[in-house]
């Protein structure tokens, strides 16, 4: 049945978009294995505590999958949150959620802080920079107008809804500035084993290469953003702002318009404290690095 | 009080068909809660839903196969960017009860750009969807709300949690909540909500009101401008909606906060916040 289905949706072609990994049904079959343990804490005090295992064997578009447990998987997982437990001990007045993900392609550990409503995501190594960078920045009142210049790395969230997931969704090319150079490779990814798998980015590295750059007078400056989003449809980007000099705002914006205000960037890729990004209900660490840049336009 | 659900879902999701067989405990200790799959052997072989069930689930899965189709077939005037269709059979059991349910849910976006259709099932339902889809193709400008506008019951559904309170409904007995309390036909007001809804094992209950339906009142004026489709998810009782009057189709955007009717006619129940039934409202 589920090849029939296949074939009935590529000779439609009334579905957008068919999953790349479908182009494989003729490819052997390929096991998944995750365990994950996921906290969260408040205030010091742990309330909720999950563990998830399972296998998901996917045979052309067909997909089995069960929580069978990989015991290796499993105390990989218990060994790598006591070591991030331990990294965010003293962070008495935070939220914070912990998530350990074991595969067999290795372990990954994030987590989200948020302090008076404000949160970034990182990992137990930068968690004790990022906590304090929570604590640092301020909004301001500054009237909402003038260049952006995005710090802490910020940019990449632009980035990351207006290159990435663009790329994601196949979309048409834009003119990017030529001093610019994005490094956002996709590969199969999926939250769990219940997940269909999809071409998700792994990680986003924006760079520049003799970028110009002059400090704009007036200007609005970025510390922290809350969140961001791409419409494969409209092809326009959204992206609030949790953190700046004028507090919190929206931009909402085309794809071509936000590569158009690219005016300027300095320096190394700054790591912004971390993206989740979903996608189809499937939230997945995306590491993102940007340099200082400055957009012109968007507000 | 341990929660234990035994499940087993098939999911099509845009052309990939993925089968779950699961079992999973909860608990709440001194204000922790505690979700984890369940410590015996492979999930393959612990699965115990009832036999008779299973067999049902697998004539559905066919089925389900076949609708897909067919409603792919249905769309022919215009995209389909997302499709998701599931069909899933669960053993719940917690504090002495033990129960069994079924549940199907179909999710189509539509697409004719700058437009998207959002659709929300709890059935295959070919007919709403090639209406839809049709109405979506010949759809013009946006134009300001009509005075007077229904909403068709798949629309109304999607409504009705952000007027509780606000609207007479009640809650509709039939079935036990997440803790295994029977949930029992109420008037659905302000108060706590006396039942709790738990839509996964790893998901800690809360509570919420259950299967929610306006009651009937006032007069539908079937001439009157229709709302058949949701164009975003709502916000508060804002509903940007696709709306048909005669010939013409067009997206608008109507506050939903004040209700002149409620059909009397046999609600339908969404997959809408803790169960929604819809029912051709005026608004």
């Amino acid at each position: 049945m589920a090849q029939t289905l296949l074939s009935v949706l590529v000779r439609l072609e009334t579905i957008e978009k068919i999953n790349p990994l479908l182009l494989g049904a003729v490819m052997p079959p390929t096991t998944f294995s995750i365990a994950s343990r996921d906290e969260l804490w408040l205030r010091g005090a742990l309330i909720e505590s999950r563990l998830m295992h399972g296998v998901a064997t996917q045979h052309g578009d067909a997909i089995e999958a069960s929580d069978a447990r990989d015991d290796e998987l499993v105390h990989a997982c218990d060994r790598a949150i006591d070591a991030a437990r331990a990294a965010v001990a003293s962070f008495r007045d935070a939220r914070l959620r912990i998530v350990v993900r074991a595969t067999h392609d290795g372990i990954e550990t994030t987590m989200t802080i948020a302090v008076d409503g404000v949160s970034v995501v990182t990992t137990p190594s930068d968690a004790l920079a990022d906590y304090e960078l929570l604590h640092r920045v301020r909004n301001g009142s500054a009237p909402l107008r003038g260049a952006i210049v995005w710090q802490n790395g910020s940019a990449a969230v632009l980035l990351h809804e207006a290159f990435g997931h663009a790329n994601e969704h196949d979309a048409a090319p834009v003119t990017w500035p030529s001093w610019l150079s994005i490094d956002a490779p996709l590969a199969s990814r999926r939250e769990t084993f219940r997940d269909v798998p999809l071409m998700r980015m792994t990680h986003l590295i924006a760079r520049q290469t003799n970028a110009p750059f002059v400090m704009p007078d007036e200007r609005i400056e970025v510390q922290l953003v809350a969140g961001g989003a791409y419409d494969p449809m409209t092809d326009v980007v959204t992206v609030d702002v949790a953190v700046s000099s004028a507090g919190p705002f929206t931009i909402r914006r085309s794809r071509a318009e936000i590569a158009a205000s690219l005016a300027g960037a300095s320096g190394e890729p700054i790591r912004y404290p971390g993206v989740i990004c979903s996608r189809e209900g499937q939230e997945l660490y995306v590491a993102s690095h940007a340099p200082l840049m400055i957009t012109d336009g968007l507000l | 009080m341990t929660y234990r659900k035994v499940g087993r879902v098939v999911r099509y999701e845009n052309g990939t068909r993925i089968s779950i067989s699961e079992i999973g405990e909860a608990s709440e200790e001194d204000g922790v809660f505690h979700a984890r799959p369940a410590v015996e052997g492979p999930a393959q072989t612990r699965v115990s839903v009832p036999h008779s069930a299973l067999a049902d689930l697998e004539t559905f899965v066919a089925e389900t196969g076949a609708n897909v189709a067919q409603t792919l077939l249905s769309v022919r005037s215009g995209r389909i960017e997302r499709f998701i269709a599931s069909a899933g059979i669960a053993t719940h059991e917690i504090n002495g009860s033990r129960w069994t349910e079924e549940s199907r849910r179909v999710h189509i976006s539509l697409v004719n750009a700058p437009l998207r259709a959002l659709i929300d099932l709890a059935s295959f339902d070919v007919e709403i969807v090639a209406k839809i889809a049709d109405a979506l193709a010949r759809a013009g400008g946006e134009r300001d709300s009509p005075k007077r506008i229904r909403l068709a019951p798949n629309v109304s559904a999607a409504l009705l949690p952000s007027l509780i309170g606000e609207l007479a409904m009640e809650q509709t007995g039939g079935g036990f909540d997440g803790r295994g309390r029977p949930i029992e036909t109420r008037a659905v007001t302000h108060d706590p909500p006396p039942n709790w809804y738990r839509p996964g094992y790893a998901v800690r209950p809360l509570r919420a009101w259950m299967n929610i339906r306006a009651l009937p009142f006032g007069r539908i004026d079937h001439d009157a401008p229709i709302a058949i489709a949701l164009l975003e998810p709502v916000h508060g009782t804002s509903l940007r909606v696709l709306c048909v009057d005669g010939d013409d189709v067009f997206p608008t955007t109507v506050d939903g906060s004040h209700i002149a009717a409620v059909s009397r006619e046999e609600p339908v129940w969404y997959p809408y916040a803790a169960g929604s039934f819809g029912v051709e409202m005026m608004l």
